[in-house]
């Protein structure tokens, strides 16, 4: 009530005074607003990742601790072919899932920007794949490629080209999963390019056509620098979404053949859980987030810093 | 008479020149038509693979050629599918209310609030999204253990809520930048807290966020693989993912009744898409990542 008495000639200062006093005395509501998102993250994320460091020191089994060992954990991955195999097709797992969705999705959101009849449905089934449950997608996956008579195989062998094992060769079985990763992820980059797209102003690419440029010219010379920070970001996204991927490999070929297509999470999920090695699996875990965490915070404050 | 001539042919080649041009145009316009048909068209093989081999009588069947609904009825009554597909919308609706409730006011702190502890919050956020699951999810089943959770519908819950949170959270704060802020110092300069302002002004009118936030969440529940490998372990505790996993693993040769299995786990989330299209939009998140 006493707001009101105050003289309203002082308009735009006076409410930036009340916003800013206003949040100021509102602290305590602003802390009790995010308090039970933070208890949960802390629970969930915080207070496991402590315990996976200690995990990780200890050669235990889920229900014992086991003996301490130090690093030995950390030791013994580091020196193992099987780790660094897993690590390497992490890296290009995430870069063919990263810039192979990205080129999918972005071309595809800049074809339907066009005037294209049926437009609308064409944006709603392209989603598809990403709303599919993975368990559902790698079920079909499975039945279009397990044996050398099914579909794709068949395929092959009438385009007169010997008909591949997927599950059974090393370098198809690494080719299967990725194009499968690329499949589910294409929707989400597509989405979030349309989103930048839509945000681009027509009036420039006028400007640009009056001045002659070419559409290649276009897109090289306005698009993707204007999208930029979004394509940043759905860069840095979905990097962190594929080291992650758990399901899209293990659903579809379990790891195998021979470990080809094991990438860190699969190989600490199949120590810790097949091989009942509780230790030197989270020590891969840790040693993943370590990494993640410190490329993800760089980045972040990367993209806060450039704010294009 | 020539000037008349000359103009008319003008006006002619000019006429011309437009007919092509719009030719063209709807020219292309047929050939992307024909090329974003495609890229569909194989796209979505893997979709229409499950639900053709749904309605595929199977082996074993007497009935012969088209389609049936027979692996449907017997998927039904032979497996556990309803039992599944009751604990899945258990969790998935558990998931959706608790991290609407928690992630509307977090999303609200984060997009009005200008201070170092918001920026702080905003990275820690960031950081826990980006921390691979399989690391807390180790140490949680011990916990879990302990707690009685495992085996436990409410522990798996507890745990997607924690998933989603993050990017939840980035959308219910790119809807809420949308609100002018000018609604809220109206309601404070009428004497309305801070929280008043929040839940009657922003929130009353935050709708279309929380339906986007609500089938993001909805289906990291709804599709998760891995958590619930790890936490449910007895029949009577899957979910669908489980359920069609396990199921498939048993019956790898009996394809009908697996994708039958597999149709019912994917009818829900399409559903939800194609009602739900409008809402359904992850763009925003750039926005309040980045903090503008």
């Amino acid at each position: 009530m006493t707001t009101t008495t105050a003289p309203s000639t002082r308009g735009k200062p006076a409410v930036a005074g009340q916003r800013r006093r206003r949040f100021k005395s509102g602290t305590s509501t602003l802390f009790f607003l995010v308090l039970p998102s933070i208890v949960l993250l802390l629970l969930i994320h915080g207070f496991p990742l402590i315990q996976a460091f200690i995990q990780s020191l200890h050669n235990g089994t889920l229900v014992d601790p086991g003996p301490f060992v130090g690093l030995q954990n950390y030791i013994d991955n580091l020196t193992s072919a099987t780790f660094w195999k897993a690590a390497g097709f992490t890296v290009v797992f995430t870069l063919v899932g990263v810039f192979g969705s990205w080129a999918v999705g972005l071309a595809l959101a800049l074809l339907l920007r066009t005037r294209i009849p049926a437009g609308g449905i064409f944006k709603v089934l392209l989603l598809l794949p990403w709303v599919v449950p993975i368990v559902v997608s790698s079920t079909a996956i499975n039945w279009l490629v397990a044996t050398s008579s099914s579909p794709i195989p068949m395929l092959f062998a009438n385009l007169g080209l010997a008909p591949p094992l997927f599950l059974a060769d090393p370098t198809w079985a690494k080719i299967l999963v990725c194009v499968f990763k690329v499949w589910i992820s294409f929707p989400f980059m597509m989405m979030m390019s349309s989103a930048a797209l839509a945000s681009v102003d027509e009036t420039v690419y006028e400007a640009a056509r009056m001045d002659g440029a070419t559409s290649q010219q276009q897109l090289r010379w306005i698009t993707l620098p204007m999208i930029a920070r979004s394509t940043y970001i759905s860069w840095i996204l979905m990097t962190i979404f594929c080291v992650n991927d758990f399901p899209t490999i293990f659903l579809v070929t379990g790891g195998g053949p021979i470990d080809a297509t094991n990438t860190l999470v699969v190989l600490a999920y199949r120590t810790v859980f097949q091989n009942q090695q509780v230790g030197p699996g989270v020590s891969i875990a840790f040693m993943m987030t370590v990494v993640l965490v410190f490329i993800s915070t760089l980045l972040y404050r990367q993209i806060r810093k450039a704010a294009i | 008479m020539a000037i008349i001539h000359q103009t008319a042919e003008i006006g002619h080649v000019a006429e011309k020149q437009l007919l092509t041009s719009r030719e063209k145009g709807t020219r292309g316009q047929w050939w992307r038509f024909v090329l974003i048909l495609l890229i569909t068209i194989v796209t979505l093989v893997p979709v229409a693979v499950v639900l053709f081999l749904a309605f595929t009588p199977s082996v074993t069947s007497t009935t012969s050629g088209g389609f049936t609904a027979e692996n449907f009825t017997s998927v039904f009554a032979t497996t556990d599918v309803v039992l599944w597909l009751q604990n899945s919308l258990l969790v998935t609706l558990g998931t959706v209310i608790v991290s609407v409730i928690v992630a509307a006011p977090a999303g609200y702190v984060l997009s009005r609030g200008r201070s170092r502890a918001v920026s702080g919050y905003s990275l820690l956020l960031f950081v826990f999204q980006s921390l691979p699951v399989i690391t807390s999810v180790i140490p949680l089943f011990i916990l879990f253990a302990n707690l009685g959770l495992v085996d436990n519908l409410l522990g798996v819950t507890i745990v997607y809520v924690a998933s989603a949170m993050a990017v939840a959270t980035w959308m219910m704060a790119a809807y809420m930048d949308s609100i002018p802020i000018s609604l809220e110092e109206a309601a404070w300069i009428d004497g309305a807290s801070l929280f008043r302002g929040f839940v009657q002004v922003v929130l009353r009118n935050s709708l279309p966020g929380v339906l986007s936030t609500a089938i993001f969440t909805f289906l990291v529940a709804w599709n998760d693989y891995l958590v619930a490998i790890v936490f449910l372990r007895s029949a009577v505790a899957f979910t669908l993912p489980l359920g069609v996993q396990s199921f498939f693993q048993q019956n790898t040769t009996d394809w009908g009744s697996v994708m039958a299995v597999a149709v019912v786990m994917m009818i829900p989330p399409v559903l939800i898409f194609v009602l739900l299209n409008k809402y359904f939009s992850v763009g925003g998140i750039g926005g309040s990542l980045a903090g503008q």
